[in-house]
């Protein structure tokens, strides 16, 4: 087989999965590429060293600043109220899908930053619900008009790291169906109509992201990073992409050496690639970088 | 030795240092493990997982120690699933064991055990290791290793990064191979891999042994085909300027991943020993 990506995208894959023998990449569909919206998607990283404490735990205040931050930078709006006005109607109905993995959650302070500036646009809070493993039998994610999609990102053990996209893997009745070869298909449930063109906004919490797995639970707090930031984007597979570059840049750092996520995390190229979720392609991604930068990896 | 899952949490302590065995374990089985480990399932399930014991020691504010105790098909596949993640040599516990703020896994016989504490603390490590020489004394024999690991060349060989499995996906560990099964990987090809270190070169051995000669050279043969270009000579350079070679001789492929030169993929397939 002959190479034909291209060059910003195997530098995306090789980005993504680390040292490849060669200019062969044998992912599925991968010469097919997903237009962004209007040019380049945008991708906001705010970083904020004061979003922790001494203990490590998040800050409201500073979250909902770097929200603000972040949605304006996203929106181009002058304040976060007129932002979130460009994005969530009063009439609407949002489910807000989170994460409640027990050891990195999508945390109580994101959830309620969140819910706080949906509640100033006009909805009702009866209409907000924040929700994870119970979102198809929940009301508010019945009815949904609108998703707001939040979650940590971390290594995972068989979709390579629990990303945006994975996120909506509750969405189907038998999460597990979706596994065979190691979740390339996580796409495809964006398309199921119970999800399908109702995400608003998609915000990767990397407060302090799980680089690595140990042990059945996946979890050791040896290989959590405190990095300290907050991903916002419309496009869930470009800041999926620039997520996973923090996660493989942050194991180089870690083991000093090159080591690849195991297995890879294909199925956001494949959402690109095959599903034309969004972009995975880093020259159709706009990074645009608020506060703290020191070892930001991007 | 327990006969069956269910013996361990007869074997285990009621009490331990002020922390109580609750009640009553869970019993999971390959249908219901997704259920218990959140994404984490199908890595025990292609090690041949059988089932597993899952119990807690509380104290009195309610803190919570979680043991885990896996039954693998074989003790090669407990070898295998601890291996899997494994980053330094301790053998304190069991066959091998690793210990990191505040989990401690180890493997013995056909078991894989998990013993996890968070956060860490003096108090809950001490009670940690008790648990673990109980399980590890209560297994009666050891298990055999996997004997394809034993064909990997000693000579520079990192013993920490050696890994067994049966299942493509695990190809990748150390080094981007492919997203896809090139080499034909499956339940009944037992592979391992090992990484090297030489004169400041890092590179990585890959054995996969075949049920018999035509599977390999079938697999060698689309390796070739589809990653080296074709390479008649099973070597290629990449354009990092690092060599692949493979070799096939009857029921076993070997490859040679990121190798700083030609000699040094030639001089460590010359060492393995069929």
């Amino acid at each position: 087989m002959k190479p034909r990506e291209s060059i910003s995208r195997r530098q995306f894959i090789k980005s993504a999965s680390a040292a490849a023998i060669g200019t062969t990449l044998l992912l599925s569909g991968q010469e097919t590429t997903a237009p962004a919206k209007g040019g380049k998607s945008r991708v906001v990283l705010v970083r904020d060293l004061k979003v922790l404490d001494e203990n490590g735990r998040p800050q409201y205040a500073v979250v909902e600043e770097m929200l603000d931050s972040g949605i304006k930078a996203l929106t181009d709006m002058p304040d976060p109220q007129s932002a979130w006005k460009t994005i969530i109607k009063p009439d609407d109905i949002v489910g807000i899908k989170n994460n409640r993995w027990p050891y990195l959650r999508t945390t109580a302070e994101v959830e309620n930053a969140l819910k706080k500036r949906i509640i100033e646009v006009g909805v009702k809070e009866t209409n907000i619900s924040v929700d994870d493993l119970g979102v198809l039998q929940n009301p508010v994610f019945q009815k949904a008009t609108a998703l707001i999609n939040a979650r940590p990102m971390r290594s995972h053990h068989w979709a390579g790291v629990g990303s945006l996209i994975k996120n909506y893997i509750m969405f189907i009745p038998e999460p597990i169906s979706i596994h065979p070869d190691s979740c390339a298909d996580l796409a495809s449930i964006w398309n199921l109509p119970v999800v399908k063109g109702k995400t608003r906004l998609n915000v990767l919490v990397m407060f302090t992201p799980q680089f690595h797995s140990f042990g059945p639970h996946s979890f050791n707090p040896k290989y959590v990073w405190k990095y300290y930031g907050l991903m916002l984007g419309f496009d869930p597979v470009a800041v999926d992409a620039i997520g996973l570059r923090v996660i493989e840049a942050i194991r180089r750092e870690y083991f000093a050496e090159e080591r690849p996520l195991n297995p890879p995390a294909k199925h956001i190229a494949i959402a690109d690639s095959k599903y034309h979720l969004g972009t995975a392609d880093p020259e159709k991604i706009e990074l645009v970088k608020i506060g703290y930068d020191k070892e930001s990896f991007v | 030795m327990p006969e069956n899952i269910n013996e361990f949490y007869k074997l285990l302590p009621d009490s331990i240092a002020g922390w109580k065995k609750a009640d009553s374990p869970a019993i999971y089985t390959p249908e219901n493990l997704s259920t218990y480990i959140d994404g984490g399932a199908e890595l025990y399930i292609s090690y041949n997982f059988k089932n597993a014991l899952s119990m807690k020691y509380l104290d009195s504010a309610d803190n919570e120690i979680n043991v885990d105790i896996f039954e693998m098909g074989s003790a090669p596949d407990a070898f295998g699933v601890f291996a899997h993640s494994r980053e330094t040599l301790d053998d304190r516990f069991g066959q091998g064991s690793e210990y990191a703020a505040g989990l401690l896994t180890f493997w013995k016989g056909r078991y894989y055990i998990s013993i996890l504490a968070y956060p860490e603390t003096e108090e809950k490590k001490d009670v940690v290791f008790k648990l673990g020489q109980t399980i590890a004394g209560g297994i009666g024999s050891e298990g055999a290793l996997p004997p394809i690991i034993g064909l990997l060349p000693a000579d520079n060989l990192l013993p920490e990064t050696v890994r067994y499995f049966h299942h493509y996906i695990w190809l990748n560990s150390f080094y981007f191979v492919s997203n896809e099964n090139v080499l034909n990987i499956g339940n009944d090809t037992p592979a391992a891999l090992g990484k090297y270190r030489k004169g400041g070169a890092t590179f990585f051995l890959l054995l996969v042994r075949y049920p018999d000669a035509p599977r390999a050279e079938a697999a060698a043969r689309q390796f070739q085909k589809r990653l080296l270009d074709g390479a008649e000579d099973g070597m290629r350079p990449t354009k990092e300027g690092r060599w692949t070679g493979l070799r096939c001789r009857g029921d076993l492929v070997s490859v040679v991943f990121n190798a700083p030169d030609a000699p040094t993929v030639r001089a460590i397939l010359d060492k393995i020993k069929t």
